[in-house]
């Protein structure tokens, strides 16, 4: 059974539980607590908070900020456009399984931030390095989930089409590419996620600017607070790529039925 | 006059010849060897069993088979994959749910370049003869079994094909709904010279509808029975009951 809807509750109780977690924060902070787990080196609320309104006077943050956007925006739209084009590809055409599901298959496997040391030896500047991870990264559930989609896409539709008519590029454009939506939201929202993971990383190991760099030159500085500040910074990122994700996935959906669509 | 108006009154009905045809999927031959002719402009219902390769007939007439020996003729040319001269209405309408009332009426214009306008202008008046006017923005998942048929019959339609294919379209419909729609079909077969091929199961239906009626059964056709102005339906029914 599909989870039921929250009501008049659900955004309170959102608020109420978020609340509670950082409250649980400061009263482990505040009070040094060793447990099992040590909370003595963790900032408290105030020190991230005061940390926070210092980075966001400086530029550096905006410009780092910036630069992280730019890089997952690049990476997971070039991956968005080859990974749909490859899903629809290998869902209709044996010639393009042939061809290209060996190699696929094989890639598949390896992690994206494994691919590091091939970046760096492959591209000339990091920049395209890290872009190039980021498209992997994403690549692949895009595609994966495009090409389940057009597998599961009813023969009636496109029969439908072909009698009333329409050609191989009616098909494509009238039944195959709003058909497989749904499913191409679904590889989309999980790309979105796992290109901040190899973004983040990939800025760590070799980035100068960027979000994850600044965040990992903070550790190493044993600034604790500008790295929660950081942590923060791309959470606070990634839900809102993937909202953004969400919300134009259930705007273009709109035709589902209501227990079949998407619900944040 | 709009061209699809004028385009539909100089349209005539595509008439179908199979000879020596064969039918089936892999190995198993649902159709042997049949041969059977359909008027251009008649109503030709195929009645026959569960299995007995009505919709596998109606699929090869639509292209979307290739029959694994014999030839089907649509008018002088082989059956050659599909075209738009021959529309198929499918039990399962086959709506595009992402598409709205009007726009999967606009489809085979669209796919035949028709401006947008006159799109628009043909599928309004479809959808006023079919009787629709309160859904034409719905999406398909808002109608209920009776409106869906409409919107496939109006979309089958709109284009002016030579031809309409109809796979059991009622089937599924409630008794009333299915009365309904065999009156909204016969009214709107009245305004077309397309041929039609009806497949059904239902004898009552089929002597409604019918100029013609072809019995399938045993991988053949067993009988075909004109009844136009035959009075007496009760022996005709009584005939096809025994053929079947």
């Amino acid at each position: 059974m599909k989870g039921g809807r929250g009501g008049r509750w659900s955004w309170p109780v959102r608020v109420a539980s978020v609340l509670v977690a950082a409250g649980l924060w400061q009263v482990l902070t505040a009070t040094d607590a060793r447990l099992w787990l040590r909370f003595d080196r963790l900032p408290t609320l105030d020190e991230i908070a005061a940390e926070a309104a210092r980075q966001l006077a400086t530029p550096v943050y905006v410009l780092d900020l910036l630069q992280s956007l730019i890089r997952i925006l690049t990476g997971f739209g070039l991956a968005t456009v080859a990974g749909v084009a490859a899903g629809v590809a290998l869902g209709r055409s044996a010639r393009t399984r042939d061809v290209l599901l060996p190699l696929l298959e094989v890639v598949r496997p390896i992690p994206a931030i494994a691919l590091v040391p091939v970046a760096i030896l492959l591209f000339p500047t990091d920049e395209q390095g890290i872009v190039f991870i980021t498209f992997v990264a994403a690549f692949f559930p895009i595609a994966v989930s495009t090409r389940h989609a057009v597998r599961a896409l009813p023969t009636l539709f496109e029969d439908a089409v072909r009698t009333l008519g329409g050609a191989r590029r009616h098909v494509l454009w009238h039944v195959v590419l709003p058909g497989i939506l749904p499913g191409v939201f679904g590889g989309l929202s999980v790309g979105i996620g796992v290109a901040w993971i190899c973004v983040i990383s990939a800025e760590m190991i070799s980035g100068e600017f960027g979000v994850g760099y600044r965040t990992w030159q903070a550790y190493t500085l044993v600034d604790y607070p500008a790295v929660i500040v950081g942590m923060a910074t791309i959470g606070l990122l990634g839900w809102l790529t993937s909202a953004a994700v969400e919300l134009v996935g259930r705007r273009i959906t709109r035709w589902l039925p209501r227990g079949e669509r998407t619900t944040t | 006059m709009t061209t699809l108006v004028r385009a539909e009154q100089e349209q005539t009905g595509l008439g179908f010849t199979l000879e020596r045809v064969s039918l089936g999927y892999g190995r198993d031959l649902v159709v042997q060897e049949i041969d059977l002719r359909v008027v251009p402009g008649e109503v030709l219902v195929v009645v026959g069993a569960s299995g007995s390769g009505k919709s596998t007939l109606l699929r090869a007439l639509a292209g979307l088979l290739t029959p694994v020996s014999g030839r089907i003729l649509a008018g002088d040319a082989d059956v050659a994959g599909t075209s738009g001269e021959r529309a198929m209405v499918f039990q399962d309408d086959g709506l595009l749910p992402w598409r709205s009332v009007r726009r999967n009426i606009e489809l085979p214009l669209r796919i035949r370049k028709v401006g947008r306008r006159e799109r628009a202008a043909a599928a309004h008046a479809w959808i006023e003869r079919v009787g629709l006017n309160e859904a034409e923005d719905k999406l398909p998942r808002e109608l209920s079994g009776g409106m869906r048929q409409r919107v496939q019959l109006a979309r089958a339609l709109v284009a002016s094909p030579r031809a309409v294919l109809m796979d059991e379209p009622f089937g599924a419909l409630d008794a009333q709904t299915r009365a309904q729609m065999q009156r909204v079909l016969l009214d709107v077969l009245r305004d077309t010279r397309a041929t039609v091929v009806f497949v059904t199961h239902d004898v009552d239906e089929a002597l409604l509808l019918a100029d013609r009626v072809a019995v399938l059964g045993g991988h053949g056709v067993r009988t075909v029975l004109d009844v136009r102005g035959t009075a007496d339906r009760a022996s005709l029914r009584d005939r096809i009951l025994k053929e079947l």
